[in-house]
């Protein structure tokens, strides 16, 4: 992997998490700061299917389709994010533009 | 024969079971009465559906059987169910054979095809514990890896056909860290268990279906060996949710079948009883009542049939078409079975009287159904954490792909039509916002437009059908509006407000069913269908849920309902928008007054 990429990597990585902490932050109305990357997301009260519905937000948001069980399989902001950049190769810096 | 073939089954199970009235036939309502006065399981009944080979038609046929789809699935457990629910359930225990055949391997397919054909195998499904019901991932029944399988531990409660039966799907825990991914579902061959690792639970005495094997499991280091387990480990609670989203709109059958009997039963009477010199079907109070059960029914064919078939063409859609479904159908038709007992007056509670008691059992035994695979609060929670992503797919996706989604709705609900084979693997968690009934309002609309210079066609008729129309996509904006509008609500948590717009979205589907029902069938299904009032009649009906009685365009003129209502009695066919050809109806014996020249009357 040459410099670059990883650079871009970790640019898309930080977009989704960025974009997921906000976009849960508003849906649970609680501050963004409160919320880590590195937390289940069943901490926050969320359970099995209401990931799965924030799955439908984040495909709209990417434009991409989604394997709906993704929270189920990375229950954490930060895994979710690198799964989605590092092995499908989702690009949010473009479809976000 | 029925011209439509889905249908050739249902009508060969009428014949050969024969008049329930006639207490010599199998399932006769003597019969499932008596058993259910005993509290008897319904041996005999099951034996005889086996040696029928019905069960032939709950294995798709990749697996040596002969399912073809779930409207001719739906067409018989009709048959089965308006006769006896407590035997037409146990049956039909069997499609939670459809978990093995959506996420078996061949092996696993092959064993459970061979367990039902071979040795007449019954299935059920170990998932409720007594301390957890719904709530699936607190459940505490364990399944441990140890070297070749798992050992499972704990207790399953309440389930149907508990002990009678020789495979049990149970779902347990695999990893204690919990989470959606902690449970596992296994394929329990009890064959293959240790007798020593389990003990059946005593019957649990019920309010209906008295002679079910309602009961339940407990398991003590039970061992399973790897092959018994269904997809990866942690698939369990997936597997469940999709499993539960083919048997819940089916459970839609039970109900109709059930509401058929109520109203049969009721109608009888009414034409027979004579009170203050006319029968109680001539006086308008009872008569409204037993039109409006008739609607009923229509409507819920509507929805059921529809969706019967869409399986086949949109079943990543099915988290929302089987959540309302199985919400609105079996909660209207238990409704309608209690309305239609004011008609029947004190009769409907005696045990004996009158067709051998059978409405009081039916009254009894239809209530469970709404609870059956997720009860109303659950399929309305499924539903309502669906509906920002509906709303907001339908605001997006307005007026494109119109061809694509016409053809689509056609094959879902032109009875006529071919469909394609039924995959299971193609069911998805939530819809993404995908609903074909409601996204298709506008295209019925244009179509309604089309038909103005149908001279078969009363205006008036088409100008309400337009306008109630009309209405549902008004009525769908703004439940849209405002489910855009409301905060996210999550966890379960969710406000009573919720649950009601969830009821809306429910009403309002079943509702463009109806619509989508008509404009695709309105050359095929007979004269009755194809004229429309019923189905104005019907959309008004459901209308009143959000507007007032006064605001509506006026009720039509029910006669024709009323007299196809009687043509399908007298003719002894299912009342349905399919009316199927029922076993015929002994001639009345001499001591019960005929009924023929009172129906000549009407």
């Amino acid at each position: 992997m040459t410099q670059a990429t990883a650079t871009t990597e970790i640019f898309a990585i930080e977009a989704i998490q960025t974009w997921m902490v906000n976009q849960i932050a508003t849906q649970l109305s609680i501050p963004a700061a409160n919320i880590k990357v590195s937390e289940p997301l069943t901490r926050y009260g969320l359970d099995s299917i209401d990931s799965v519905t924030i799955v439908g937000d984040l495909e709209d948001w990417l434009g991409e389709d989604l394997p709906s069980t993704l929270l189920w399989d990375y229950p954490t902001i930060a895994k979710a994010a690198s799964y989605l950049v590092e092995e499908i190769g989702v690009s949010p810096a473009a479809e976000a533009a | 024969m029925h011209p439509l073939k889905h249908y050739w089954v249902a009508e060969a199970l009428e014949r050969d079971l024969g008049d329930p009235l006639n207490p010599d036939s199998m399932m006769s309502f003597k019969q499932v009465v008596d058993l259910d006065e005993k509290e008897e399981f319904p041996h005999d009944i099951v034996n005889w559906l086996y040696n029928w080979n019905l069960h032939h038609h709950y294995i798709p046929a990749e697996c040596g059987g002969e399912f073809t789809n779930f409207e001719e699935f739906v067409a018989f457990v009709r048959v089965l169910s308006r006769r006896d629910l407590t035997a037409g359930i146990a049956f039909t225990t069997m499609f939670w054979s459809f978990l093995v055949w959506m996420a078996g391997t061949d092996e696993q397919k092959r064993r459970l095809a061979s367990f039902m054909k071979d040795q007449h195998g019954a299935m059920c499904l170990s998932y409720s514990e007594k301390a957890h019901g719904s709530d699936l991932l607190g459940g505490d029944v364990t399944a441990t890896q140890v070297p070749g399988g798992y050992l499972l531990n704990g207790e399953k409660w309440p389930i149907n056909r508990a002990t009678i039966s020789g495979v049990t799907f149970v779902l347990a825990r695999t990893d204690d860290a919990g989470g959606a991914r902690s449970l596992s579902l296994f394929m329990v061959e009890k064959s293959k268990l240790d007798e020593k690792t389990y003990t059946h639970l005593p019957k649990i005495l019920t309010h209906g279906i008295r002679g079910s094997d309602m009961s339940g499991i407990r398991f003590e280091d039970a061992f399973v060996a790897e092959d018994a387990r269904l997809g990866a480990e942690g698939a369990g609670l997936e597997l469940a949710l999709k499993g539960f989203q083919i048997t819940r709109a089916l459970c839609a059958a039970f109900s109709q079948g059930a509401a058929d009997t109520a109203l049969r039963t009721t109608l009888k009477f009414a034409m027979k009883r004579k009170l203050y010199g006319k029968t109680v079907f001539d006086m308008p109070q009872p008569r409204r009542v037993l039109t409006d059960a008739f609607l009923d029914v229509l409507i819920g064919d509507c929805a059921t049939i529809g969706a019967a078939r869409g399986f086949s063409v949109a079943p990543e859609q099915f988290s929302v078409w089987s959540a309302v479904v199985k919400y609105f159908v079996t909660v209207k038709l238990e409704a309608m079975v209690t309305d239609v007992s004011a008609v029947l007056g004190a009769r409907f509670y005696m045990r004996e009287e009158f067709e051998f008691g059978i409405f009081q059992k039916t009254l009894r035994d239809v209530a469970i159904i709404s609870m059956f695979d997720g009860s109303t609060v659950v399929n309305l929670h499924a539903l309502l954490l669906q509906m920002r992503q509906l709303a907001k797919y339908r605001a997006r996706n307005k007026e494109r792909n119109p061809e694509v989604l016409n053809a689509r709705l056609e094959t879902s609900f032109g009875l006529d039509k071919p469909l394609p084979p039924f995959d299971g693997r193609k069911l998805e968690l939530v819809s993404r916002g995908a609903d074909d009934v409601l996204q298709g309002l506008p295209l019925a609309l244009t179509q309604l437009a089309s038909l103005k210079a149908d001279k078969s066609l009363t205006p008036e008729v088409l100008h309400q059908v337009t306008t109630f129309t009309e209405m549902i996509q008004a009525e769908l904006d703004s439940l849209d509006a405002h489910v855009t509008a409301s905060s996210f609500e999550y966890g379960h948590d969710q406000s009573p407000e919720s649950f009601e717009m969830a009821k809306q979205y429910c009403t309002l589907h079943t509702a463009a069913a109806c619509v989508h029902m008509w404009l695709y069938n309105r050359h095929h299904l007979g004269d009755f269908f194809a004229k429309g009032e019923w189905l104005a009649l019907s959309l008004r009906r459901l209308m009143l849920t959000f507007r007032r009685e006064k605001d509506l365009p006026p009720r039509l003129d029910d006669a024709a309902i009323a007299q196809e209502l009687i043509r399908l009695y007298s003719e002894d066919r299912m009342f349905s928008i399919v009316p199927f050809q029922l076993a015929p109806a002994q001639p009345e014996t001499a001591s019960e007054p005929s009924q023929t020249l009172q129906l000549q009357a009407k």
